[in-house]
Parts: C-alpha cells; sequence; structure tokens
C-alpha cells in the first residue's frame, strides 16, 4: 500500500514563478533519497507532505488523508520531520523531556510518552544522557536528540532534512544505522540529502529533483548508473561509481565490497585491459 | 530581501543630497516653525518639504505614514476641541457636543507641527540608503560600533524573522498547535522563544568572530569606500538651512 | 622558509577541566595545502582559531605553548595585527555577513575600512579578489540575497581582499550543496596555486586526499600524524581515530593494492584507476 500519493502538485509563491510543477508520485515503504542541487524544490516538497504548506493546485494524500483536510499538528501523528538544525526546536533543559514533547503533544498518556521517548533515546544511542540538558552535549549529539523526539511520535512516515551535515564518520554510521532500522520497522523514511556516497549505502530509492521537477526516480543503482543525467542536474554519483566508470564499466556499484567483487568475479571488465 | 528599511531608490537629485544636509533640514522644519510665530511659517516649511519629497518622486510613500497618523491626529482635535482648558469661543455644535474655537487652534498647531517633523523626517528616511545615513553619521564621531550596530539590526532582524519561521514549523511538525485561544497561544511561547534565544546566541557569537577576523576592533583610524558627499549644493544647503535657523532665532530674540 | 611554528600548543576553553589542546608541535611551509581531519571535538576548529589568535584572545581561557606566523607571535599579538597576515573562513556562511553592507562591493571593502586601507587602494584589491572567488556578477547585489555556495565565496573573498598569506578555513563546505562545494575547493585550489598558505579542516576525505600536501591528523586535542595524505590514510589504525580513508584507497587495500613506488595506498581517483586497470589476481 502507498502511505505517500501526490497528484498534479504544483506550488508556488507568486504566480509565474513556478517552484514545482506537475508532480505525480506514489512512495511506498521503500526509503527514499531525494537529491538536488539547492533552489530545485527539495525543501518546498517536504513541507507540503508535511502540510506546512498547501498546493496551489493537485493533492497530496497521506495514508489516504488529503492534507488539505488536516491541521500540521494533526497530520503531526502520521508524518516526523526532523528539521536541518536541532537548534530550531530544541527548547527544554532537560533531554528526556525534550524527547517526551512531541508525543505529549499528539495525545500519548505521560507513561506512554515516558515510554516511546526512552525507547527513542535507546535507539539513537543517548540512553545514558537522558537527564542531561540538551546545551551541555554536542551538535552531532542534540541532532540525535532531534531525531530521537521525532522517532519517539511513532509516525508511520520520517523525513529528514540533510541529517548527515557537520557529522563525523561515526556520527554518520550511527544515522545510517537509525534509518535503516526504522526502515526494517516498515515505516517511510525520505530524507533530502547532499552526500552521495551516504545515499548510495542506505537508500533503496533515489529521486533527482531540478528545476521543480522530478527528473529521475528509481532503484538508487538505476539513478546512480546514469551519470550523464546527473551531471546535467549539477550532481555527480558517489565516488565508488566514479571509479567504476572509470575503469570503463557501465552502470553503478554502490558500496567498496561491491566494486571489488565485481572485479573479483571479472564481471564488468573493461573492454580493453593493459 | 526583505529589510528593514523604506529607502526608496529613485536616484533624484533629493537622493544625492548628502545626508547631513538632510538632518539640518529636519532641524530646522522643527525649528523654525516653533520660533517663528502663528501658522504661516509653518505651513510653508510643509509646502516645501512636500515639494521635496514630490521631487524625489517619493511622496506617494509618505501618504500611509500621513494617513495612519491622522487617525491619532483625528483624536487630538476631537478632545482639545470639546475639553481644551483655555476654550472660550463656541464655533460650532455637533448634536449636543460644542467645538470651541481655542482649542481647535490649538490642536491645529499640534497637527502642524507633527506633519512637519514627519514629512522632513520622511525625505532623509525615504532617500538615503541608511548605510549612508550611518556612514556620515560615523564620519561626525559617531562610534563605529554603535554604527555597525544600527545598521546591521536593519539587515539582521530580517533573517531572525526568518528563523522564526523555521522555528514554528520545527515545533508545529511536534505536533503543537501555534493558533487559537489565548491559552493555546500562552502555552507556545516557550517552545518557540527558547530555540529562538538559542538561535540569537549562537549566531551572534559566530558573528563576532566573523566581525573580529575582519579587523572589527582594529583601533587604526577607520577608513571610508565611499567618498564623502561634496559638491557646492552640499556646502550650500547646509549654509542656508544655518543662516534661516539663526536668523528666524535672532528675530524672535528681537522681538 | 617555515610560514607557521606551533611549538607545545596548549588550550583549555574557560570554565572547562580538560584540554582541548593538548601540546601541539608542527611547522607549515609557505605555499602548502594542509588538511586537517579527525572526528567531532577532536580539537579541528580550536587549532584554526588558534592560528588566527582567535584563541586564546577572543575566548580567553588557558594557554600555554606557543605560535608564529610569519615572524609575529599569535599569543602576543593582537587579532587585528594578525587578520593581516592570517584570513579565517567558518563554517556558516550567513553569519559571516556583516549585516552592515548593501552590496557584495561594499561587503568586500569592510575588513579594508577597519584596517584604514586608503580608498584609492580599496578597489583594485576587491576587483581582484572578487575576480579570484568569481563572484564579480554579483557585486551590486545584497550579500543576503546570495544562495549558500555564492555567499560562502565571498566570505572568502572578504578576508582575500585583506590580503592575508595565509588562509584557514574550517569546514567551508559543510553546508552547501555539491557544486557549492565543489566551486568553493576549486576557488581554494586557485589560491593555493598563486603561493597562498592553505590550512582546511574538513571532512570529506576524497577532497582532503585529492588536494592537500600534507594532512595534520588530530584526536582528542593531540597530534596522531602529519604526513602525505598517502602516508596518514595508509595507516592500519585510522579507525581507532574515527577517521576514515577515502573511498579510493579502501577499494585498493581491500584488492591488495599498492603503488608500486610507495608501497602504500593510492588516493585519487586518477590514482586508483591506473592501478586497478593494471590488476591481476
Amino acid at each position: 500500500m502507498n502511505k505517500i500519493e501526490i497528484r498534479k502538485l504544483r506550488f508556488h509563491y507568486s504566480a509565474g514563478e513556478e517552484i514545482l510543477s506537475d508532480i505525480s508520485l506514489d512512495f511506498d515503504a521503500r526509503s527514499t533519497a531525494i537529491i538536488g542541487q539547492n533552489g530545485a524544490g527539495k525543501t518546498t516538497f517536504v513541507k507540503l507532505l508535511k502540510g506546512l504548506l498547501q498546493p496551489v493546485s493537485g493533492d497530496v494524500l497521506i495514508d489516504g488523508i488529503n492534507t488539505r483536510d488536516m491541521t500540521v499538528a494533526g497530520l503531526a501523528r502520521h508524518v516526523g520531520l526532523v528539521f536541518q538544525n536541532p537548534n530550531d526546536q530544541i527548547f527544554k533543559n532537560k533531554v528526556l523531556d525534550e524527547v517526551m514533547f512531541g508525543p505529549s503533544n499528539i495525545g500519548q498518556s505521560p507513561d506512554e510518552a515516558r515510554a516511546s521517548a526512552l525507547a527513542a533515546l535507546q535507539m539513537v544511542g543517548l540512553a545514558d544522557k537522558q537527564a542531561e540538558n540538551p546545551y551541555d552535549l554536542s551538535l552531532s549529539e542534540r541532532k540525535l536528540i532531534s531525531i530521537a523526539s521525532i522517532v519517539a511520535m511513532h509516525t508511520d512516515i520520517i523525513i529528514f532534512d540533510e541529517p548527515t551535515i557537520a557529522q563525523d564518520h561515526a556520527g554518520k554510521e550511527r544515522i545510517k544505522a537509525i534509518i535503516r532500522e526504522l526502515a526494517k520497522q516498515g515505516k517511510l523514511v525520505l530524507t533530502i540529502i547532499h552526500d552521495m556516497d551516504f545515499v548510495a549505502e542506505t537508500f533503496e530509492r533515489t529521486l533527482v529533483f531540478a528545476e521543480g521537477k522530478v527528473l529521475l526516480d528509481g532503484p538508487t543503482r538505476e539513478v546512480y548508473g546514469l551519470p550523464g543525467i546527473l551531471k546535467q542536474s549539477h550532481l555527480e554519483p558517489p565516488h565508488i561509481t566514479q571509479l567504476y566508470n572509470r575503469i570503463g564499466c557501465q552502470g553503478a556499484v554502490l558500496t567498496v565490497e561491491e566494486f571489488i567483487a565485481a572485479r573479483r568475479a571479472g564481471t564488468g571488465r573493461p573492454p580493453v585491459s593493459a | 530581501m526583505k529589510a528593514l528599511s523604506l529607502y526608496q531608490d529613485r536616484g533624484t537629485v533629493v537622493h544625492r543630497v548628502d545626508s547631513r544636509s538632510k538632518l539640518l533640514y529636519i532641524l530646522s522644519a522643527i525649528l523654525i516653525p516653533a520660533v517663528l510665530p502663528g501658522f504661516m511659517p509653518g505651513l510653508a516649511m510643509l509646502a516645501l518639504s512636500i515639494l521635496i519629497l514630490a521631487t524625489g518622486k517619493v511622496f506617494g510613500k509618505v501618504l500611509p505614514l500621513v494617513g495612519f497618523s491622522l487617525l491619532i491626529l483625528a483624536s487630538i482635535v476631537l478632545i482639545q476641541g470639546l475639553f481644551y482648558s483655555g476654550n472660550k469661543q463656541l464655533l460650532f455644535s455637533l448634536w449636543r457636543f460644542g467645538f470651541y474655537r481655542e482649542g481647535l487652534l490649538f490642536s491645529g498647531g499640534i497637527c502642524l507641527r507633527v506633519m512637519n517633523i514627519l514629512c522632513a523626517v520622511s525625505i532623509l528616511v525615504l532617500t538615503t540608503r541608511p548605510s549612508d545615513l550611518i556612514e556620515s553619521l560615523v564620519r561626525l564621531g559617531l562610534s563605529p560600533h554603535l554604527g555597525y550596530v544600527l545598521s546591521s539590526v536593519l539587515q539582521i532582524i530580517p533573517q531572525m524573522t526568518a528563523t522564526m519561521e523555521t522555528i514554528t514549523d520545527a515545533q508545529r511538525s511536534r505536533g503543537m498547535e501555534t493558533e487559537g485561544t489565548l491559552l493555546v497561544r500562552m502555552k507556545a511561547f516557550l517552545p518557540l522563544i527558547g530555540p529562538v534565544v538559542m538561535n540569537s546566541l549562537v549566531s551572534t557569537r559566530e558573528r563576532s568572530l566573523a566581525l573580529e577576523v575582519r579587523a572589527f576592533s582594529a583601533r587604526s583610524k577607520k577608513t571610508f569606500l565611499n567618498p564623502p558627499q561634496g559638491g557646492t549644493a552640499n556646502t550650500v544647503i547646509p549654509l542656508v538651512l544655518l543662516l534661516a535657523m539663526a536668523a528666524a532665532i535672532v528675530w524672535r530674540v528681537m522681538q | 622558509m617555515k610560514k607557521i611554528t606551533v611549538s607545545g600548543l596548549k588550550y583549555r576553553y574557560p570554565l572547562t577541566e580538560e584540554l582541548a589542546l593538548k601540546g601541539l608541535s608542527f611547522e607549515i611551509e609557505k605555499g602548502e595545502f594542509i588538511g586537517i581531519i579527525g572526528q567531532n571535538l577532536s580539537g579541528k576548529s580550536t587549532l584554526c582559531q588558534a592560528l588566527m589568535g582567535l584563541v586564546p584572545h577572543f575566548y580567553k581561557g588557558g594557554y600555554g605553548g606557543s605560535v608564529w606566523v610569519d615572524g609575529l607571535e599569535v599569543g602576543k599579538a593582537e587579532i587585528h595585527e594578525i587578520a593581516q597576515k592570517v584570513g579565517l573562513v567558518f563554517q556558516n556562511p550567513f553569519t559571516q555577513v556583516s549585516g552592515s553592507k548593501m552590496t557584495v562591493f561594499e561587503e568586500l571593502a569592510f575588513g579594508l575600512e577597519n584596517l584604514g586601507v586608503a580608498r584609492e587602494d580599496m578597489a583594485p584589491r576587491i576587483e581582484h579578489a572578487m575576480e579570484l572567488l568569481g563572484i564579480g556578477r554579483f557585486r551590486d547585489r545584497n550579500p543576503f540575497d546570495l544562495s549558500g555556495g555564492q555567499m560562502q565565496r565571498m566570505a572568502i573573498a572578504s578576508v582575500i581582499a585583506m590580503e592575508p598569506e595565509i588562509i584557514v578555513l574550517d569546514e567551508p563546505t559543510s553546508q552547501l550543496d555539491p557544486q557549492g562545494a565543489e566551486d568553493v575547493f576549486q576557488a581554494i585550489e586557485a589560491l593555493s596555486r598563486r603561493g597562498m598558505t592553505v590550512i582546511m579542516a574538513e571532512h570529506k576525505i576524497e577532497k582532503i586526499a585529492r588536494y592537500s600536501d600534507r594532512v595534520l591528523l588530530l584526536h582528542q586535542g593531540e597530534m596522531v600524524a602529519f604526513d602525505t595524505p598517502q602516508q596518514v590514510f595508509s595507516r592500519d589504525d585510522l579507525e581507532r581515530y574515527g577517521v576514515v580513508p577515502p573511498v579510493f584507497a579502501q577499494v585498493c587495500k581491500g584488492m591488495g593494492i599498492r603503488n608500486p613506488a610507495t608501497g602504500l595506498y593510492p588516493m585519487t581517483l586518477d590514482e586508483a584507476c591506473d592501478q586497478v586497470v593494471n590488476w591481476h589476481e
């Protein structure tokens, strides 16, 4: 079953300056990355899914509900959105209270909210920091708090906006694990992201936005197998795919292990070898 | 770019007059009618201001400001016309209320004065780039640090508004209601203001670091990219204004 | 000639107990491109700010050892003096906009006005900086109307106009899209080719491997290694410091490919490509 259905979606702030033009697509449970240059309409698109903006024409259906028929606060039971900058949301002086804020807002009882919050903190690896003040923790840890505070709301759909910005290797690995775990629980995970290597290793499906349209939509491997179109939208394939293409192979490999396996098996050997 | 500025870039001769002359003009527009008796000096000054605004192609922009202040002024006229302590000579009656000559004249004077100040200040605000105004104040001896604060506030406050919108979106996304009864709005206050304060603290610190890197606290004498606005007009205008003010004061003292 | 000499540099932020920098010593030559890597909180930003004198002058706190840049002792000089030798670019392009200027051209003049540069010298310096960073066509735009990548290049140009001989960049591309990041890297490479000394903290390891002459690896305030990218990224203990080698080195390591001349793993796309194509099991 489709979790999100988008029908002939159009959006602009002022007529004549179209930001999104005629987008129709469905999201099932596959984890999906949204990539594209700044200004391609990715953030606007996500705000429309969250009901923070309303379509100029067309419809967005979340779990079968039209976003026009529901308030943002109401939609919060269905869709969670982790904002780019954790400082845009944190206001409690205890980590646990911060994470309980969302669940309490959408009708979980104090006990339920506490249980959800503790489970979410466990998942992001901050269970031992629940009593601390968020602003005594590092920015990467605050990012994990903001993720936990959405996870605790038990929404069927979770959207991330640039989760890997300013994260080091360990931070990225942790976020990768969280996204995989959420996908395994059957949730739809959508992510706006600039980090192509991270997308290759983490997401099943990839959408390429360019100038308010969906230029490419397919399994991540297929999308990264089209370097010409990526270049046209000012993007490039992941580093590992670049190497694969450079040695003369067509298509895409997504991880170092795949690359080595392909070379060992002798498949995709370049047409002429030295 | 949204900026907290009413400046209109019309490139007229009024725009080319430097801000020092315009500041002196405001002083004259207040001082001369206050020193000289009767309504005539004030009316003449107002006419001159309107002429300048029209030359600067910004007269249309003053009208909303005038309209807004008229609302307040109307209430002054009403109250003073009815209840001014010196009221003696009944001019006319509306229903059961009598309007008196003294009160109306008195409030008329106030209105004229307010309009005068409003128009004279508008000349400065509508036809001078804020950064030029502040630069000329710094040249006149204003501390460069205070000058920086004044000019950056004009651009940074709109940036903060954008942050405020993001924060509102972030909290609504967590199921917080922001619209509805007073109680709902009050409950929304803390979740909104907390991140705003934190964000401003963080960006203020980052910005002050970035300013240090650009030698903001250098003690050497500051220079300016733009040459001071010179030309005969910018020497003659202040001179004429100063003479006019002096003449008005001398005349008043001689009386 | 040594452009930067750091010896026994220790630093502790006020109100904290642990040292953020635990006795660093190293030297940098004129014209080198140095990459600083390490996990978050390893001291990268603190080191960048110590080269500029923000540590200790802006924050105060406990300071030991010395940093010399171009014959000036940072710990004893004032920030505005150091600013004429060292420029620093931060992560966030928005908070680097002064906010008091209405056009890009004027924004670039901000530092020059503070330094008291003569008016007739300003325009050529600004023009030169705008040209180097490729932002000349935005000269009359409001600084806040630029995109992130353009704004970051303006921040670099604002520093370049002050004619420092050393530029330090603290994760300058982390908030930019791939195109914006690439634009910034190319602009910095151009500066480096002109003989400017470049020091850059960055997580984008493939770019660091490609552009740096030497890489400084920090871990918990200590310097673990300071050597060529090939040497540093060929270490077997990188994981302990929260760093992974470039994808290209990972492939070569996995396939047991070393550069025959050096015995080290290839680091860049070009180098790896040559070796992998010639590989036979």
